[in-house]
């Protein structure tokens, strides 16, 4: 019993489906956040969430269970039946790239609070009519 | 020959910051604005000579990275370090008056910008696209809230924020486009877009629409731009307004005419210029901050760009490409004598131009305002004449009707400033410019009234260029020969 739930459950399409619908609704819980939150950093946060379901999304789309990992060596001579490395690569930079904004993002709203005493976006109002 | 240099040196120039202190108080600066007017003089040479080259990364296309310098893309590198080149002329002036700006960090930040606004123009690969839209993005949140004022911050995080949004639909888009096409080059991509599902092309289109939208400042994705215009320093806006949002704007169109020539939301996209076009100067028409209202007077000339670049048609990408490079000069005037103005009288409204003392600011004001507006001689009218044009033969007469009331109401706030500057009334004593200033002010008017009273001077290159940028066939054959 348990062993055929493990087997349905490995099967290419319920994992792909899995991915697919736990990715978006990751990515709508992250804008449900960046809509309803008014705290600088939740918001922040929220973004990094969406980000966060776009990138397991295109991971968990692109990667093949049967294939290895793109590294030569414990009998593999070839490349062959090998995953394509370009996403991950991609993926990395992406992650990096995004904390440097998480991260800047923090930072600035940090200094504006010490400034102003205020982390709420819709109090946020130096500037306009 | 190679093209690298126009990336590399800005970057490299960045990381050596640290040493180059080493050279003196104004070591930096110096060196700084020595590379940018080298990297010019380097452009209009390749301008001269010009032909297709493609650099390689290591790796031969489709799987490594490449840059495609054609006519297209030099026009803007040419355009990008003139206009990076007469700011740091400018700024070097600027610096002598107030110590806060005497900073080395600043010269990291806008040589990191015009490393990334000419490595998004030259770039043939979706994923290094990206990265180039974040180091722009990054240097520019960073700019506008280089001051640490309460504005300055509300500025730099409402850019940011807006930035972040845009980075997570694009590298969605990116994502999708990997998975289905198995490929990042834009040659490969373009060759294979159209085979894809229409619904997939759809949802990636929208994707890319607003990843990019965020960024060229299009309507309704340009909430946030004026409160950006207005919190950041003076200078930094004339960075934005004419050099940043122009190297998205071409990035945006390069991928629209490679994936979808001719496309059905060519039709939308006029419309949606135009639309810009229109609320933006009835929105700018009330405000009485200068930076504010130039801030708005730019959302309209980017929506007329954009509504002239979707036009699609050879005559109206040539208009583009003149509107372009009008705009930029212009506009680089414009903000670069708002900051002259805002340094020597502390604010930035309207009402302070009748205390303005200073001639040659006011007929450079004048001039760059004729040229927004399109009233000969300087170059805006050329740009505006030949895009009314095309409009005219293809028979888009109510965007042409938009076109024209947003410009007449853009007139009525043209003058409005114009009488603020010639007002009669006591004025202060003279604003001082230095020598430099004086000559970038000079050099640019110059060229925005040379080139509108003589357009043939430059008309072989802006037509070369828009041909180049419309014809995805070559740029096809360019990046996929070079590998074999």
């Amino acid at each position: 019993m348990m062993s055929s739930l493990l087997d349905w459950f490995i099967q290419p399409d319920v994992i792909t489906a899995i991915v697919a619908f736990g990715s978006m609704g990751l990515f709508f819980v992250g804008l449900f956040g960046l809509l309803t939150q008014r705290h600088l950093i939740k918001i922040f946060i929220s973004i990094s969430l969406m980000e966060a379901a776009v990138f397991l999304y295109f991971l968990g789309t692109i990667f093949h269970r049967e294939l290895t990992a793109p590294i030569l060596g414990d009998g593999h001579t070839a490349f062959t039946g090998m995953n394509d490395p370009i996403p991950h690569a991609m993926i990395l930079t992406a992650i990096v790239i995004g904390m440097a904004l998480f991260a800047l993002g923090v930072s600035f709203a940090i200094e504006y609070y010490k400034l102003t005493g205020r982390t709420d976006i819709n109090k946020m109002k130096e500037m306009g009519e | 020959m190679s093209s690298i240099y126009f990336v590399a040196l800005p970057l490299l120039f960045g990381f050596a910051v640290p040493l180059l202190t080493k050279l003196g108080k104004n070591g930096v600066a110096y060196t700084s604005t020595l590379m940018q007017a080298g990297l010019f003089i380097l452009a209009s040479t390749l301008l001269i000579s010009t032909s297709w080259h493609v650099e390689i990364i290591a790796i031969n296309p489709p799987l490594g990275i490449s840059f495609v310098l054609n006519e297209a893309s030099l026009f803007f590198v040419t355009l990008f370090t003139l206009l990076m080149m007469s700011f740091s002329f400018y700024y070097m002036g600027l610096r002598k008056t107030d110590p806060y700006e005497n900073e080395n960090k600043f010269f990291i930040l806008i040589n990191m910008l015009l490393a990334s606004s000419i490595g998004l123009v030259l770039s043939s690969d979706i994923f290094n696209i990206y990265v180039f839209f974040e180091i722009a993005g990054i240097s520019a949140y960073i700019l506008s809230a280089y001051k640490k004022t309460p504005k300055a911050l509300e500025a730099g995080i409402k850019y940011l924020l807006t930035g972040m949004i845009a980075s997570v639909f694009l590298v969605f888009a990116i994502a999708l486009i990997y998975i289905h096409l198995g490929s990042l080059n834009l040659a490969v991509l373009s060759e294979h877009f159209v085979t894809l599902p229409h619904d997939t092309k759809f949802l990636i289109g929208l994707l890319l629409f607003l990843g990019f939208g965020f960024k060229v400042e299009i309507f309704p994705l340009n909430f946030w731009v004026t409160d950006v215009y207005e919190g950041s320093s003076a200078p930094v806006d004339a960075l934005f307004s004419a050099i940043v949002v122009k190297a998205y704007l071409f990035v945006f169109f390069h991928i629209l005419y490679l994936f979808l020539p001719n496309s059905e939301y060519a039709a939308f996209l006029i419309y949606l210029g135009a639309i810009s076009m229109l609320v933006a100067e009835i929105i700018a028409l009330k405000q009485s901050d200068l930076k504010r209202v130039f801030a708005y007077s730019s959302l309209g000339q980017i929506g007329f760009i954009f509504s002239v670049m979707a036009a699609g048609s050879s005559e109206a990408v040539t208009a583009a490409f003149y509107i372009v490079l009008a705009h930029s000069l212009a506009k680089m005037m414009i903000f670069l004598s708002i900051a002259s103005i805002e340094r020597e009288h502390k604010s930035s409204q309207i009402s302070t131009l009748t205390t303005l003392n200073s001639p040659f600011l006011k007929v450079i004001m004048v001039i760059a305002m004729l040229s927004l507006l399109g009233i000969p001689p300087p170059l805006g009218f050329t740009g505006k004449f030949l895009a009314l044009k095309s409009f005219t033969v293809s028979g888009e007469f109510i965007v042409l009707a938009m076109i024209i009331v947003a410009s007449l109401i853009e007139s009525i706030y043209y003058f409005k400033i114009t009488g603020a500057l010639f007002a009669k009334g006591e004025r202060r004593e003279k604003l001082s410019l230095t020598f430099s200033q004086k000559g970038v002010f000079g050099i640019l008017a110059l060229a925005l009234v040379v080139i509108g009273i003589a357009p043939w001077l430059i008309s072989g290159f802006v037509h070369d260029a828009s041909q180049v940028m419309l014809d995805s066939a070559a740029y096809l054959q360019t990046i996929l020969g070079a590998s074999k």
